[in-house]
């Protein structure tokens, strides 16, 4: 009796350890760049990165590789007069227009004109845009550029925001101008006004929202990187240093609509927090067969890489040895087949620049959905821009092999399913959670449920987690494990060298049952891993 | 890793301290009028025209989308708060980011480290800063009525003021002890207590001039007949700057302590102190009489009979031997409950509702010989309490460093508190197992959520 007791004591203490062992879902090879540092999210890395490292185009690499035997090579102009994306023909040139273009004068501006201009803009025609309603919005993003001209409003119309355009240039001057800094952000209240400042780019966002000054500025560098997917950065460069006061909307017409589904998609998708990939769940042969499909009838040359993604999950993902894909890439690529519905109606055939990839130039992209109900979106990434035909050949086949081993079935099948919901795991008290495996960037989270069904929960549960990555990531004062009851749940951070796991629990769990139901999650995912994530990298 | 590349952090310093008020000069040309108060003194007028020019652009900006006043400004080397105490009267301190010089590959990289510096405690230094001006001259709109409009004497009495003050301010080593600014008390037996209260009523009695009276016992304290925020600055000017002025005297009789009013010539020097505990800006005259560690704290209204040397000696003889009975008394109980040097528990306690606070991580809490957890528990520790205070609610928070130190937090029904627990090796449960030692010792009468 006495050493029953004494066991099951021992049992008890064993399970108050949150037992941390390696981590579920490693693999081998990684097919995602794994990037802990957020800095590199964030900072104005691409110009530092290229001067320092003197950093090589990969797309010029890979066009080099294959032009040995041809003489044309193009791929070094391959960014410059090229049909912009989207079906955009303008093209920036020099002498379009230049006549009576001078020196913008809001370069000059003193901050006391600006202040004039503020405090007169009663009777300024921005009243019809600036109403309560313009003003209650909980997240505003404006984009700019340095001279000051309107690139983009999340709300309202740019030409009528034009004095908050100036307003926030002027800003942004005076304090480079006057001190050499940099203004980073303005607390107001609930209102934190944010500025990211790109080398022609300003970015500012206004919200009363929960997240960190940190995770604002990746969402911005996120915009900032939507914009440099349609034009490339080497173009951006060119346009600006050609002339700085540039209307830079009329290379970005029709593609507000990205940056508008963008931001939707940061709102809901954790995946842009915790710089990882939801995987769509798969049993492991299914997703080896899929990945073989495209292996074996995709063998095209300058084909980068290969992917299916499901409802903004990735299916797989085959890449060219060497050449591994960026979680903020694949997610700027998840955004466009989400807000472009006309992909959906035909193959499409569409350049783009992942700048996390190569920055200077674009990829060109096949993509086409698979089924009639267009939840299985194909796409092929390559440098040869002469090769669609080749590739929807290679679609064609690829349909016709999922369709006869069932991937594609397999695939709505899954989807159906919603992923998958919290009771699957089998484990009481605890309410939702995010695990991110670090080396693989993927990461896996439950359906939200009640209470977190409504949009108002919802915004809450984001916010706890906003939260915890917040206290946990902080560059100064970072934390292995961060327990916090509050009064609707408690919840828990916890990061080694080999995950992030932030778990939401009913409040009146005790710690015990808590790291109880920790450890039974990890057990859980452990067992699930090769479902739930992708642990082997394709290559052609 | 991170060390061996890092060289010598700077510290975070004061850059600007400046106060302005926009309706004044508002033309062109006229911008100077704006500021009443301006340190470094050193710099040239149009810097200081385009720091105030650039506050007021960012408070017209904020407007668009709020109504709220703005708090703060980062910027990538600074960090500035704002304050705006009395209408159109803005207070604004800068400091400096504290940064390091990295080489990477040749080049000499300056990094900042922006979250060194919390806004929270800056926040807490400048009304600190506000506070302790109208302490000693009345609300900035009641001193304005007075000097008939006079901008020129308000912008002399705030120099008169902030120049010195100024030289006292430490943002380097501020922490949560400034934001919650708080009061330490003296826990005694009943009977000692009543005592003292009984002394405070007779004194009172006996010198009706005397309007309110606080009792302190070395820097704690004991009695206060004045209302709390007015205690609460009072405490602040009398542990972290009276007392260890008369201590320093005492030491080595020299130079700058507070005047004897033993001395008739020092009448005239009494200081002025500007209370709302009764009616707004009530001018007393401030009298402290100590004897071994106890100190009475007497206001006296100015507008009532005039403190002569008569007085002073009256109260000395009242008071002399009564009050070293009582210090004597306080002294027994003090010394058998005092500290041993590390505490065996490291916390903090404050009450939002009474402002009573303690602490066993400061040595004291002047802050003058250090504290027994590094800097950066030190600011973690803001950092838990400003979580738990933002979302308003009671809850706390366990976390654990890189370096295995466990912290917890813990807010309850306006009472908080937070914890270092340095042992290495303990689980979550067995922190929490460990805190509930340190509750059930320390404060087995309060309520904490479990």
């Amino acid at each position: 009796m006495a050493a029953k007791e004494a066991e099951q004591t021992e049992i008890e203490v064993e399970n108050e350890e949150l037992q941390e062992d390696i981590a579920p879902g490693d693999c081998g090879s990684a097919m995602l760049i794994a990037s802990d540092s957020f800095d590199s999210l964030v900072g104005n890395d691409y110009e530092t990165e290229l001067a320092i490292k003197k950093k090589k185009s990969h797309i010029n690499e890979i066009v080099r590789q294959g032009s040995f035997e041809q003489e044309d090579s193009c791929g070094e102009q391959a960014d410059v007069n090229h049909i912009g994306p989207y079906g955009d023909a303008t093209t920036p040139s020099a002498s379009e227009e230049s006549s009576g273009e001078q020196s913008d004068p809001s370069m000059t501006k003193e901050l006391s004109a600006v202040l004039d201009e503020i405090s007169k803009s009663p009777d300024h025609d921005d009243d019809d845009v600036k109403t309560p309603e313009w003003k209650a919005q909980s997240k505003h993003v404006f984009i700019l550029s340095d001279s000051g001209k309107p690139v983009y409003s999340r709300y309202g119309n740019e030409d009528k925001l034009v004095t908050v355009f100036g307003v926030m240039q002027a800003l942004v001057s005076f304090v480079q101008d006057s001190a050499h800094d940099s203004i980073r952000s303005l607390v107001a209240g609930e209102h934190r006004i944010i500025f990211l400042h790109h080398e022609n780019i300003i970015l500012v966002c206004v919200t009363r929202g929960s997240e960190s000054d940190r995770l604002i500025r990746i969402q911005l560098n996120y915009l900032y990187n939507q914009i440099l997917s349609v034009l490339t950065l080497s173009t951006l460069k060119k346009i600006f240093k050609q002339r700085r006061n540039y209307d830079l909307r009329r290379q970005l017409s029709g593609s507000e609509k990205f940056l508008d589904s963008l931001l939707t998609m940061m709102e809901r998708e954790p995946g842009l927090l915790l710089s990882a990939v939801r995987c769509l769940p798969l049993e492991c042969q299914t997703r080896d067969m899929i990945a073989q499909s495209i292996v074996q009838h995709a063998k095209v040359k300058d084909l980068v890489f290969a992917l299916i993604i499901a409802n903004s999950q990735l299916v797989t993902l085959v890449r060219m040895k060497k050449y591994f894909l960026h979680p903020m890439d694949l997610h700027i690529i998840i955004n466009l087949i989400n807000a472009a519905e006309s992909f959906k109606a035909a193959e499409s055939w569409t350049p783009i620049c992942l700048p996390k990839f190569d920055s200077s130039g674009f990829l060109q992209a096949h993509i086409s959905y698979l089924d009639e109900a267009c939840q299985t979106c194909l796409l092929l990434l390559t440098v040869d821009r002469d090769s669609f035909f080749t590739l929807s050949g290679c679609k064609t086949k690829i349909t016709e092999r999922l369709i006869k081993y069932n991937g594609l079935k397999a695939i709505s099948d899954s989807l159906r399913k919603d992923s998958y919901n919290i009771s699957k795991c089998g484990i009481s008290d605890l309410r939702h959670f995010l695990y991110k495996n670090k080396s693989t960037a993927q990461y896996t989270s439950p359906e939200l449920e009640a209470p977190y069904l409504s949009p108002g929960e919802q915004e809450r549960l984001f916010g706890l987690y906003h939260y915890l990555h917040n206290r946990i990531h902080s560059s100064a004062r970072p934390l292995k494990i961060l327990y916090h009851v509050g009064q609707y749940e408690a919840l828990l951070g916890w990061v080694t060298q080999g995950f992030e796991l932030y778990a939401v629990f009913s409040p009146l769990v005790t710690k015990s049952l808590a790291i109880n139901a920790v450890n039974k999650l990890m057990a859980w995912i452990r067992k699930e891993a090769s479902r739930l994530f992708i642990l082997e990298s394709v290559t052609f | 890793m991170k060390q061996t590349a890092e060289m010598s952090r700077a510290q975070i310093t004061l850059q600007n301290f400046f106060i302005f008020n926009p309706t004044y000069g508002p033309r062109e040309g006229e911008e100077h009028k704006k500021i009443m108060f301006y340190y470094p003194k050193t710099e040239d007028i149009d810097t200081k025209i385009k720091k105030v020019g650039l506050c007021e652009a960012l408070v017209t900006f904020a407007c668009t989308f709020t109504d709220k006043p703005c708090e703060a400004l980062h910027t990538q080397k600074t960090r500035q708060v704002f304050l705006q105490p009395e209408k159109d009267f803005w207070f604004i301190m800068t400091v400096s980011v504290p940064y390091t010089e990295k080489t990477r590959d040749g080049q000499t990289v300056v990094e900042y480290h922006d979250e060194d510096v919390q806004d929270t405690v800056l926040e807490a230094l400048l009304r600190q800063a506000y506070r302790m001006y109208t302490l000693f001259n009345g609300s900035i709109y009641a001193l304005l009525e007075k000097l008939e409009g006079n901008v020129e004497s308000l912008q002399s009495r705030f120099d008169h003021f902030f120049s010195r003050y100024l030289q006292t301010l430490r943002p380097a080593s501020s922490d949560i002890l400034d934001v919650f600014c708080g009061i330490s008390f003296l826990p005694l037996d009943k009977n000692t207590y009543l005592r003292v209260q009984c002394f405070i009523n007779t004194l009172e009695a006996t010198f009706p001039t005397v309007k309110y009276t606080a009792f302190l016992y070395n820097d704690q304290l004991v009695w206060s007949g004045l209302e709390q925020d007015d205690m609460r600055i009072m405490y602040k000017y009398l542990t972290t700057s009276l007392f260890p002025s008369y201590l320093e005297q005492e030491l080595q009789a020299s130079g700058t302590s507070p005047p004897s009013l033993l001395d008739e010539q020092n009448l005239g020097k009494i200081p002025r102190v500007y209370v709302n505990t009764e009616v707004e800006n009530e001018e007393c005259l401030l009298l402290v009489y100590r004897a071994l560690s106890a100190s009475v704290c007497m206001l006296i209204n100015t507008a009532s009979s005039p403190v002569t040397f008569e007085l002073c000696k009256n109260m000395d003889s009242f008071l002399g031997p009564q009050l070293s009975v009582i210090a004597s008394e306080i002294g027994e109980q003090y010394s058998s409950k005092r500290p041993s040097s590390e505490p065996v528990f490291k916390y903090i306690y404050f009450n939002h509702m009474n402002l009573a606070q303690k602490t066993t991580i400061h040595a004291d809490h002047k802050k003058t010989s250090g504290v027994f957890v590094s800097q950066e528990t030190l600011k973690l520790l803001s950092d838990i309490s400003s979580d738990l205070q933002r979302n308003n609610q009671d809850g706390e928070t366990f976390v654990r460093t890189l370096n295995d130190c466990w912290v917890v937090g813990k807010k309850s029904d306006q009472r908080e508190m937070v914890v270092v627990i340095n042992q290495k090796n303990l689980n979550l449960i067995e922190v929490n197992d460990e805190v509930k030692k340190l509750c059930g010792m320390s404060f087995n009468s309060i309520f904490f959520q479990d």
